[in-house]
């Protein structure tokens, strides 16, 4: 390493820092720089590819964890409380025992920590050692720098992201799985950079990439290239994403534009935390607890001064070495801290760490439940935010998504309408009814375009220069194959068949046999079915493991959305076989059997603003260009080029199709001359190779051609998911509002709501996005929602993403309730800012899941999820939070209060100290835990069949119940003091032979209290609350053995041996633990006078599942 | 079949534990099932509550308070601080036998024994026989810990210094004069204190391990000469050191004296006049304190005590009358099957 002067330094971390601000950087490769130095690197400025997600350095690990930990104020607290006990004039304990607590608490939080860290730390390094070729030479992952050309084989995973530059495929297509990115399985095609020639040589490549700063867009991604004087620019159809894996070639190479910096990294932001309600509550209960705490301080303080009064000095008071005692002002104030250390466990120390372990067992119990389990997607429900799974206990109203949420998002094609002629194919019907109660055979379409939701605006256009004819949006997942394979989306024979219509069937061999074939709108129909797609057509050469069982047509589509499958499935099934895709030409087999191979000049991708998709095709046989145009019906209609009769009919069609829940698409033909034709690619040319403004430039070419339609037309529809009504109807019975907020026309809207029982009454309020927009004015809002209050149902149609949360924004605002929104598509902004987001794991994009706090497969599984472990989590939460505060007061904090008033408020505990650490964090630390992670109140089967008990669950904490703990825990400590108290007056019992029979009676109270609370008793409960007792016999046996001098001054040598030889001690401890309970009997008398729903469904839990099911029934009507 | 296993990787173990139905035993609280629990710890109580209520009663006590803080209390003429080494008596009757063996306390009420600092004050090396605290005894006893000449104190630490100086002699008097009862003061102290947790340096005589050290202030003689008449009972393990270094948990406390086993008194003390001699060293009276005498006889339950018996009794009753209250309560609003 030669010197270099620090200026030098200065100035190169400069030009980095600004290097990496830059909006644009340009790379050049790095093979001309290879034997130089460093400091000579073009791309030196850019991080390198090795990953570290560990949070803490080995050296350093102490320090940052600490720091880490001491951000909760609970750990401040019990650390400056020990440090406090150091100052002689206030401690009540031997300073270094009262370390001990809090040092537990911090060990064990950061020995969590540290594996934690510690299995980030390996798998860091796995990857970072992960080998690939950097410019054939074997190298690792962590080795691979901006500029370097990394070679990928077959599926291999892709180590940074690379610009695609060579394959070694002669067509220069290759396909990505992106399922490590964003679990969607389906193939997206990518492309080599265009331009370059076939044969590459790194050595020889001398172009600048100029490309956009890193971001977390997955879908968006602009960069070009200057080889020369011409830019040739490239999107993200030419980047393979870290993580991805290559499939289709053997093997591609790739220019490293982001290292560290890639895509995937950048949206990799990590588990998030949210504060839930019961949290909230937690802490105002918290902080009674403090107010409590210093009133008793103050007590202790105000009465230590009783000594003032006395007329000489009693021989028991000590006085300092200098022969003073404190003035009494003094002594009082240091009594005050010195009661603050004593009675310090008010705050329950273990209380949070315990809530964690409750939380962690939560989320793998959910995870884990095999009834949210889909076999389908082989995918189970996921909880991408640790700390709110008790919110799902507390949901008041649901906001639900209709596209992908309540409705599959599978579909087939139902019915079409062609030049104003309606073919109902009443055969599908037909069959469908056969086929109850799983009507798979229904045709059902869906029309993501008619939800206007953001996401899909940042894919924009992305197509290429010369023939990117397909828009890897990524965020529709799909797999679409002939084979019977079950698990693979689409693929269900019964979803692919479709039968086709007799008269049509009959119009279109009737029309091929005349030889119009040319001009026949039905050929133009099913030829645009085919062909307006960007469906990928592969064969058994693709190398998918899933699909390679094919038909006997070898034939396996994979499109990006369902619909555009179901299309090329119905076209198939009137013989118009889509055979073969290729950036540049379409194959279609007619029925006649020949094979029509159309040119691909352009495609114009779906986006948001347009609604609508164009393929532009040189026809074979005609050569003429044209134009087929597929969208939503209001998107196409606008544009048809003159107005004529079967608009009129077709638009009755359609809207006769949306209501009947019916989803509608439209198709059209254009011809374009040659001169159109020539002009418009110029300026198409010139839109894709621009970096800036290029999404914009690019739609604008497509609006220009896409206009003057002629009108082919179509009618679709739409499904609900398995059990949605029945799910729905549960969820309301169990007192949730469910909302509805879809793009959807209001006649879909509506019908859809029908269909899944969410309107059965009158009460319904259906609300546009014109008239939502004027609702939700500041001044309206009130109205709004005391309006959306009384109504038994809201649906919202036609609103945007931003109303969506809007919406939900107001009515957590106004109403003060919990809100849960599901999406299953990319409604991002409604799911964020609802309490509870959940992501469907639908067949659409995977925004709403990333973005969601839960994430389940199916709509169905919300009713368990709620209901069940929404209900459970609350309510073992609860009550061991309950639990918790009431155990802190009564053990120890007011047998240690009251025992001052008979020690002078001296600060005297009556046990030893060690044995009081035990206590709390050996013998009665894990049956809480335990508590809180395995008790069943109710069955889930009762849960499930009596929704209303959700409800009912949702009181489970209030302030009252804090309250009645706490004075419950005041009673029993009465109790569990005064007893042994009365029992030993007057007599010649010493210090700990009195304390250790409190000691005793607080654990079995403790215990008991906690027995009674248990509902149901496994192995597990027995196991520790015996293991409890005994570990206390045990340990305080063995304690009291083997001290004799090793705590001074405190002595318990032998106490609870002559204690348990004496019969009073038992008969002591019995009476009191029973007087300590006995409250209890009022909840035994409420239980039998006027028992809970909660207590009537226990009792129904225990008859045999025949009889339950009956009485449940009986119950309900 | 490689294909199938990869298909369903993810799916979770349909184990009880992971499914949350592990086998359980779902007890309902309600009034019957409390019923018989009820009646049973109802009746078992009743009868705990009577063998202890009749146990108690047949305890003799006879107390007496010897502080002088009545002008005409035979010791009132020793509370002034300027009397040293007084002497006072006090005479009571036995009406019947007093039944043996009798127990002999003296007792202190506003006594913080208990009081914090107090019982830091004390150095259980020093009291194990170490003799390295004897030169330097523990920190914790300042300001006992040394003398104004710098001297150690043995023992060092409040507790030990203020050790209680009253002593006692029982007189029954027969025909007009007295005879001495013999009190017995072996075993007064726990076992494990006399010959575990406290201990003599073993050095002899036992003087020499206190050569350089003080007695505690309050004291009238060192530490080895706690007991003249027998030579086993000094230092350390004096019987009355031990029963005072036992701190008291209430501020109200008795401490055991001496024990009436022996001569003509094993069957117990006999109807008659007694005379109590004391010489009264202690002082209480500055702080609000009493100081008083028990004799008493005890039971398997200890001393005499009746709240325990009564306590058993009415949870008994309690217990009793709610299983009545339940029975109406099960028979008028019982959610059960039948219904």
């Amino acid at each position: 390493m030669t010197w270099r002067s620090p200026l030098a330094l200065v100035r190169d971390a400069l030009a980095g820092q600004r290097a990496r601000e830059r909006d644009l950087r340009s790379l050049v490769s790095n093979l001309p720089f290879e034997n130089q130095k460093k400091t000579r690197q073009p791309n030196r400025y850019f991080s390198g590819n090795a990953i570290k997600t560990t949070k803490y350095t080995f050296l350093l690990f102490i320090p940052m964890n600490l720091y880490e930990q001491f951000h909760r104020w609970a750990n401040i607290y019990f650390v400056g409380l020990a440090i406090l006990n150091f100052v002689p004039v206030v401690n009540a304990f031997q300073p270094e025992v009262a370390l001990i607590p809090i040092l537990v608490i911090l060990s064990l939080t950061a020995l969590k920590d540290g594996w934690e860290d510690f299995r980030r730390y390996q798998s860091d390094r796995k990857i970072n050692n992960t080998p690939c070729f950097i410019y054939s030479m074997k190298r690792r992952w962590k080795d691979v720098r901006v500029g370097d050309f990394v070679k990928v084989v077959c599926n291999e995973i892709i180590p940074a992201d690379l610009l695609l530059l060579h394959i070694s495929d002669p067509n220069g297509v290759c396909h990505v799985e992106t399922a490590n990115l964003d679990g969607e399985t389906n193939l997206k095609q990518r492309r080599v950079v265009p331009g370059l020639c076939i044969m590459f040589v790194p050595e020889s490549f001398d172009s600048t990439v100029v490309c956009e700063r890193p971001n977390n867009n997955l879908n968006h991604f602009i960069c070009y290239e200057k080889p020369d004087r011409e830019k040739v620019g490239a999107g993200i159809e030419s980047l393979l994403l870290r993580g991805c894996k290559v499939k289709n070639t053997q093997y591609a190479v790739g220019f490293v534009v982001y290292a560290h910096e890639t895509k995937s990294m950048l949206n990799n932001s990590g588990a998030r935390y949210k504060r839930s309600k019961l949290e909230r509550k937690l802490n105002t209960d918290v902080i009674f607890c403090v107010i409590l705490l210093f009133t008793m301080c103050l007590i202790g303080a105000v009465h230590s001064l009783w000594l003032q009064a006395l007329p000489g000095v009693p021989p028991y008071l000590v006085p300092y070495s200098t022969g003073q005692l404190d003035s009494p002002a003094l002594s009082g104030f240091y009594m005050f801290f010195t009661m603050i250390i004593l009675l310090q466990i008010l705050i329950p120390i273990s209380l949070y760490v315990s809530i964690e372990l409750v939380k962690i067992s939560q989320i793998f119990f959910i995870t884990n439940d095999i009834d949210l389990y889909d076999e389908g997607t082989d995918s189970r429900a996921q909880c991408k935010t640790l700390n709110i799974t008790e919110d799902l206990g507390q949901i008041e109203y649901i906001f639900s998504d209709k596209t992908g949420t309540l409705t599959e998002n599978k579909m087939v094609f139902r019915r079409c309408s062609i030049m104003g002629t309606e073919y109902p194919h009443k055969e599908n019907i037909r069959l469908a009814v056969l086929d109850e109660p799983d009507s798979e055979e229904e045709v059902i379409f869906d029309q993501p375009p008619r939800t206007p939701q953001t996401g899909w605006s940042l894919e924009a256009e992305d197509t290429n220069l010369e023939d990117a004819r397909h828009h890897h949006g990524g965020r529709r997942k799909s797999k679409i194959s002939l084979n019977a394979d079950s698990s693979v989306a689409f693929s269900s024979p019964l979803e692919t068949e479709v039968i086709p219509d007799r008269k049509l069937l009959q119009k279109i061999s009737k029309t091929e046999s005349s030889g119009r074939q040319q001009m026949d709108p039905y050929l133009d129909f099913f030829l645009a079915l085919a062909i307006c797609n960007t469906v990928v057509v592969s064969t058994a050469t693709a190398q998918r493991q899933r699909q390679s069982a094919l038909t006997s047509d070898n034939l396996c589509y994979e499109a990006e959305s369902p619909d555009e499958a179901a299309l090329v499935y119905a076209a198939k099934a009137y013989g118009f076989t889509l055979m073969a895709r290729t950036p540049d030409s379409v194959t279609v087999r007619l029925p006649s059997g020949k094979d029509l191979v159309f040119e691909v000049l352009d495609t114009l991708a779906f986006d948001f603003n347009r609604k609508r998709m164009s393929v532009l095709v040189r026809h074979p046989v005609t050569k003429e260009h044209v134009l087929y145009t597929k969208g939503a019906d209001y998107a196409i209609m606008e544009l048809l080029g003159t107005p004529y009769a079967i608009a009129a009919d077709t638009q009755y069609h359609l809207d006769c199709y949306a209501k009947d829940g019916l989803r509608t698409l439209c198709f059209t033909k254009k011809i374009v001359s040659d001169e159109v034709y020539e002009s418009w690619s110029v300026k198409r040319r010139s839109a894709l190779a621009a970096i800036n403004d290029r999404e914009e430039l690019i739609m604008d070419t497509a609006v220009q051609l896409e206009t003057k339609l002629s009108l082919l037309a179509t009618g679709i529809e739409d499904r609900l998911q398995e059990s949605v009504p029945d799910t729905i109807v549960a969820l309301r019975e169990a007192g949730i509002q469910v909302w509805v907020l879809t793009g959807d026309k209001p006649e879909t809207a509506v019908n859809i709501s029908y269909a899944c029982s969410l309107l059965k009454d009158e009460d319904l309020l259906v609300i546009d996005g014109h008239t939502l927009a004027m609702a939700l004015s500041s001044d309206l809002q009130d109205r709004f929602v005391d309006l959306a209050k009384r109504c038994r149902s809201v649906v919202c149609c036609r609103v945007t993403p931003l109303q969506k949360s809007d919406v939900v924004k107001v009515v957590q605002d106004k109403l003060k309730v919990m809100t849960l929104a599901v999406d299953g598509a990319n409604d991002v902004n409604m799911i964020q800012a609802a309490d509870v987001g959940i992501g469907i794991l639908g067949q659409e994009g995977m925004q709403a899941v990333m973005a969601s706090d839960f994430a389940v497969s199916h709509f169905k599984h919300l009713k368990k999820l709620l209901l069940v472990h929404g209900h459970w989590c609350h309510t073992r939460l609860a009550n061991m939070i309950i639990y918790f505060f009431y155990k802190n007061v009564q053990a120890y904090v007011n047998m240690l209060f009251w025992y001052q008033f008979f020690c002078g408020f001296s600060g005297t505990t009556m046990i030893d100290y060690w044995l009081l650490i035990f206590f709390n964090l050996l013998f009665t630390s894990v049956p809480p835990i335990m508590f809180g992670i395995m008790d069943n109140d109710v069955s889930a089967e009762m849960l499930l069949g009596v929704p209303e008990l959700y409800k009912t669950g949702q009181g489970e904490y209030k302030s009252s119940t804090f309250w009645v703990a706490i004075l419950d825990a005041f009673y029993q400590s009465l109790v569990c003091f005064f007893i042994p108290y009365m029992a030993y007056w007057n007599s010649d019992v010493d210090l700990f032979t009195f304390g250790t029979p409190l000691n005793t009676i607080s654990l079995f109270t403790i215990l008991l209290h906690l027995s009674i609370e248990i509902k149901a008793w496994t192995w597990v409960h027995w196991l520790i609350m015996v293991g409890s007792v005994g570990l206390y016999f045990i340990v305080t046996v063995a304690y009291s053995a083997a001290c004799i001098t090793c705590n001074p001054p405190s002595n318990p040598y032998w106490i609870l041996q002559r204690q348990m030889a004496d019969p009073m001690f038992y008969l002591i401890c019995i009476i009191s633990t029973v007087v300590a309970l006995l409250p209890y009997t009022f909840h035994v008398l409420r239980n039998s006078i006027n028992p809970t729903p909660l207590m009537q469904a226990r009792h129904l839990d225990k008859l045999d599942p025949f009889s339950r099911d009956q009485w449940i029934k009986e119950w309900r009507s | 079949m490689v294909k199938q296993k990869q298909e369903t990787a993810n799916q979770p173990d349909n184990t009880a534990f992971t499914q949350q139905r592990l086998p359980a035993w779902q007890p309902i609280i309600s009034a019957g099932i409390v019923i018989p629990g009820f009646l049973i710890i109802g009746l078992a109580f009743i009868g705990i509550g009577v063998a202890l209520f009749v146990t108690s009663q047949s305890i003799q006590v006879l107390e007496m308070d010897y502080t002088g803080v009545d002008k005409t209390s035979p010791c009132n003429r020793c509370t002034d601080p300027n009397v040293k080494s007084c002497l006072c008596q006090m005479d009571f009757s036995i009406d019947t036998l007093f039944k043996g063996p009798v127990f002999f306390y003296y007792g202190l009420s506003n006594y913080y024994q208990n009081f914090r600092k107090y019982g830091v004050s004390i150095d259980y090396n020093q009291l194990f026989g170490d003799l390295s605290y004897f030169t330097s005894p523990s920190e914790k006893c300042s300001p006992y810990q040394y003398d104004n000449n710098n001297n150690p104190i043995v023992p060092c630490g409040a507790m030990a210094n203020s050790m209680f100086s009253d002593t006692f002699k029982l007189f029954q008097i027969v025909n007009g004069t007295n005879k001495e009862v013999p009190l017995d003061g072996k075993g007064i102290a726990w076992w494990t204190d006399s010959n575990i947790k406290y201990r003599n340096p073993s050095v002899t005589p036992l003087q020499m391990a206190f050569n350089n050290t003080v007695k505690p202030l309050l004291w009238a003689n060192p530490a080895y000469q706690l007991d003249p008449a027998d030579a086993n009972n000094n230092g350390f393990i004096n019987q009355d050191f031990l029963v005072w270094m036992r701190r008291a948990a209430l501020p109200n406390f008795r401490k055991l004296y001496r024990r009436i086993t022996s001569g003509d008194y094993t069957q117990g003390l006999p109807a008659g006049n007694y005379t109590l001699q004391i010489a009264y060293n202690y002082p209480v009276l500055s702080f609000g304190g009493r100081k008083t005498v028990v004799f008493s006889n005890v039971s398997w339950m200890g001393g005499k005590n009746d709240f325990l018996g009564i306590a058993y009794l009415v949870i008994g009753s309690m217990c009793i009358i709610m299983s009545i209250v339940m029975l109406i309560v099960y028979a008028k609003f019982r959610f059960s099957e039948e219904e």
